[in-house]
């Protein structure tokens, strides 16, 4: 497994996974390309994954990562990432595989479990070895007067090791019986590929529907160098943080507007008192109308890094 | 516009210099500007007070007492605030009293701004509400720096250890005081020692307001050393000097006028028939139903004409809401600065916070909204709410502790309505026409179950 420094780039184009054609939600499963991403184009995506045994869980969540449809159209633009339809390309890879082909992906998977199963087992007996030694270095005599009375066909497992422990030459043969013993683990597999093929760069691929709006903002901000998470939990479109949200609080509560869209003074209010009430500015943006103004818009445009965004801050007085 | 101020005001609660609090309870004991007339008590071992009832009773019967004011309390229309005003000291007084209807057209809720104005010439003691607020204001602003001069303190403090160490050791490692030295070009020190000598003036001197700038159009800039008297005495140290001696002489006009809502207005005018309005340029009066299509049309910008109305005004849906809540005995204020509709208290602003924030929604429920394409895509852009809207507002409620309130106001099809009727003074059952409506609530909650688990 390679150094999850984020140091490393994936290869690129890398697929993004949406779930299938209807369903618009990007996923993520290698962790690599994921810390990449965060260290180097400021992506931060949310991760969405629980522990199976545990799906009521809502803290501290694990892979896979969704990304926002705004993120994903980035990266497509870019030139970072293509998309893939997950449950198409899954289905058709799974069809165009021949059966010795499924056998040998299955083979993989259940070699790797009693790779798995004796990894654990070797910690568990090295485990067990050091708490005898202790309890020997303690009392030596107890403990091999005990294993010397001890014919008990129940302590089967026990008394290879005590054995071991006490008659070193009999190592070899308590290793085989434990390479015999494993039961594999049931692997499953984080990524989709491997096991299965990557599927192919497509050579004009397909872009994340996004509201223009919003993703306009998005990629005005992303452009300064923000880091962008959804801020539906905060009653925005985006949280804009400075930095990294490990070290930075957000910095405005973004809300994305058309040029010439009415918007309703009481969400003007609301979005203040929102922001000022935790220190935060409440930022609203959109692309400026080109075409009414004419050349002088144009060339702020051009100073603007071409995006055409202009956003505005709110704050409320008096609290 | 105001002119009829009332040349000594009477305020009998405030005339004494330092009257004790008024008792609340009794000032606001009437939920709306009416006198109702309920029998005696019945006390069983007192035959008297039978007689007492039966007396009540048969004389209320012959001739019932009018629960009425004498005259109707006079206002008129104000169309460019889009707002009802009344300019009479005693319905002014009246209508906050009992029912806390509209608000000081120069004051945040209830109009004050004669006992503010008496108070800064020093004629008056007791604060009114604003002063409270501007003092909370002035307090938090005093605390939050002082919390950064401490900080500020502890910061020199933790530099000049630095410094110190840094002598006492005499390496030249780069600090970050060093660079930051360095990117200003100046030294640290003198900063310091300049903010240490604003810190040490300020307890000495009384906290002065700055000299007001005004900056005039064409960019010069005018210092008014007097205003910063003005100021001065404005907030809340009266001094007795030439300047304000001299209007004290004078009775004090009162500037300020009760400002009400379309829907106050309506319900005051229609709900309760106690208030008159008339119309600010002819001074004639406007009839309930010519008042509510002129509501009905003022709510909209650009004004529209009473033949392109619709059956979901803005001011219809928000007189439903508010005579739905009003009939429910809930003091029902205006509610802008929390995002919301309208505000729900339970006996009125002067008791306690408001308890609910309502927001009104059309619902375009019956089938006719539904009959068309063009009809089923307009009403869906008007009753379309994001997600990202709904969780703002609900978070600015959950900062003031108040509970969001949705309420859904049925539209029904136009066809259900009463017809329009071109003549302006043409009876129009306006009690047929809100019956037509229909309102649901529903309550909201953030909802965090980490939080809420027991």
């Amino acid at each position: 497994m390679p150094a999850l420094n984020g140091h490393t780039a994936p290869d690129l184009p890398f697929p993004v996974f949406q779930a299938s054609a209807k369903v618009e939600r990007y996923l993520l499963y290698d962790i690599n390309t994921i810390t990449w991403l965060r260290k180097n184009h400021n992506i931060l995506g949310v991760l969405i994954g629980t522990l199976p045994q545990i799906p009521q869980q809502n803290v501290f969540l694990g892979l896979p990562l969704e990304l926002q449809p705004e993120e994903a159209r980035l990266l497509v633009e870019k030139g970072l990432a293509y998309t893939v339809n997950d449950l198409d390309w899954h289905t058709k890879d799974m069809a165009s595989k021949t059966t010795t082909q499924i056998e040998s992906i299955r083979a993989d998977l259940h070699r790797d479990g009693i790779e798995v199963a004796r990894e654990l087992q070797k910690s568990k007996q090295k485990q067990t070895r050091e708490a005898l030694k202790r309890l020997c270095s303690n009392s030596f005599s107890t403990v091999s007067g005990d294993s010397a009375a001890g014919p008990d066909p129940q302590a089967q497992d026990d008394a290879s090791e005590e054995t071991l422990f006490a008659d070193p030459p009999t190592q070899e043969s308590t290793q085989a019986q434990s390479r015999l013993d494993p039961k594999p683990w049931t692997i499953t597999p984080t990524t989709s590929y491997p096991p299965l093929s990557a599927p192919p760069v497509p050579s004009s691929p397909a872009l994340p529907k996004v509201n223009p709006s919003s993703y306009a903002l998005f990629a005005h901000l992303h452009e300064k160098d923000y880091f962008i998470s959804p801020g539906i939990r905060f009653g925005c479109q985006f949280s804009v943080y400075p930095g990294d949200p490990l070290r930075f609080h957000s910095h405005f509560l973004a809300m994305s507007a058309e040029w010439d869209e009415e918007i309703d003074l009481l969400n003007l209010v609301g979005g203040g008192r929102l922001g000022t009430g935790v220190k935060k500015g409440w930022l609203i943006g959109g692309v400026e109308d080109k075409e009414e103004d004419g050349r002088d818009a144009r060339d702020k445009v051009e100073a603007d890094g071409g995006t055409g965004v202009r956003t505005f801050c709110i704050e409320w007085g008096g609290m | 516009m105001t002119t009829t101020e009332a040349a000594e005001p009477s305020l009998p609660i405030k005339e004494l210099p330092r009257s004790p609090r008024p008792n609340l309870g009794k000032l606001h004991a009437k939920p709306f500007p009416l006198t109702t007339y309920p029998l005696p008590p019945l006390i069983p071992h007192n035959p008297f007070s039978i007689l007492h009832i039966a007396f009540t009773y048969i004389y209320q019967f012959i001739a019932p007492p009018s629960s009425h004011p004498k005259a109707p309390y006079q206002a008129y229309f104000s169309p460019e605030t889009r707002s009802v005003h009344v300019t009479d000291e005693s319905a002014i007084r009246a209508l906050w009293e009992s029912g806390f209807f509209g608000k000081g057209s120069l004051s945040r809720s209830e109009p004050s701004w004669l006992d503010r104005e008496k108070r800064r010439r020093g004629l008056l003691a007791n604060e009114t509400s604003e002063e409270v607020t501007r003092q909370r204001r002035e307090n938090r602003k005093k605390f939050k720096k002082d919390r950064a001069r401490k900080e500020r303190e502890a910061i020199e403090e933790k530099l000049k250890e630095e410094k110190r160490s840094k002598q006492s050791s005499g390496t030249a490692t780069p600090t970050a005081r060093a660079r930051y030295e360095g990117v200003n070009g100046g030294p640290v020190e003198s900063l310091a020692e300049s903010i240490e000598s604003l810190i040490v003036q300020e307890p000495a001197d009384p906290p002065t307001p700055p000299p007001i700038v005004i900056t005039q159009p064409n960019g010069a800039v005018e210092y008014h050393p007097s205003t910063a008297a003005l100021s001065q005495a404005h907030n809340g140290a009266p001094e007795p000097t030439q300047q304000n001696m001299e209007p004290e002489a004078a009775p004090i006009k009162n500037q300020e006028h009760l400002q009400l809502t379309p829907s106050e207005a309506f319900f005051l005018a229609y709900g309760l028939g106690i208030l008159e309005i008339r119309d600010p340029s002819t001074s004639r009066l406007i009839s309930t139903p010519s008042l509510f299509n002129l509501f009905r049309q003022h709510s909209y910008f650009p004004l529209r004409q009473v033949s392109t109305l619709e059956p979901d005004d803005p001011f219809l849906l928000h007189y439903i809401t508010y005579h739905h809540f009003r009939s429910l005995g809930w003091v029902v204020r205006p509610g802008i600065k929390f995002a919301v509709d309208w505000l729900l208290y339970l006996r009125g602003p002067v008791f306690s916070h408001a308890e609910f924030a309502v927001i009104v929604l059309p619902a375009y429920g019956h089938q006719y909204w539904r009959g068309s394409e063009a009809l089923r895509r307009e009403t869906e852009k008007r009753s379309r709410k994001t997600w990202w809207w709904l969780h703002c507002v609900n978070r600015v409620q959950s900062q003031v502790r108040k509970s969001l309130v949705l309420v859904y106001v049925e539209i029904p099809p136009p066809s259900a309505l009463p017809p329009y009727s071109s003549r302006d003074d043409a009876p129009m059952d306006i009690g047929l026409f809100l019956k037509a409506y229909e309102v649901r609530e529903l309550t909201l909650k953030r909802w965090i179950p980490n939080r809420e688990r027991d």
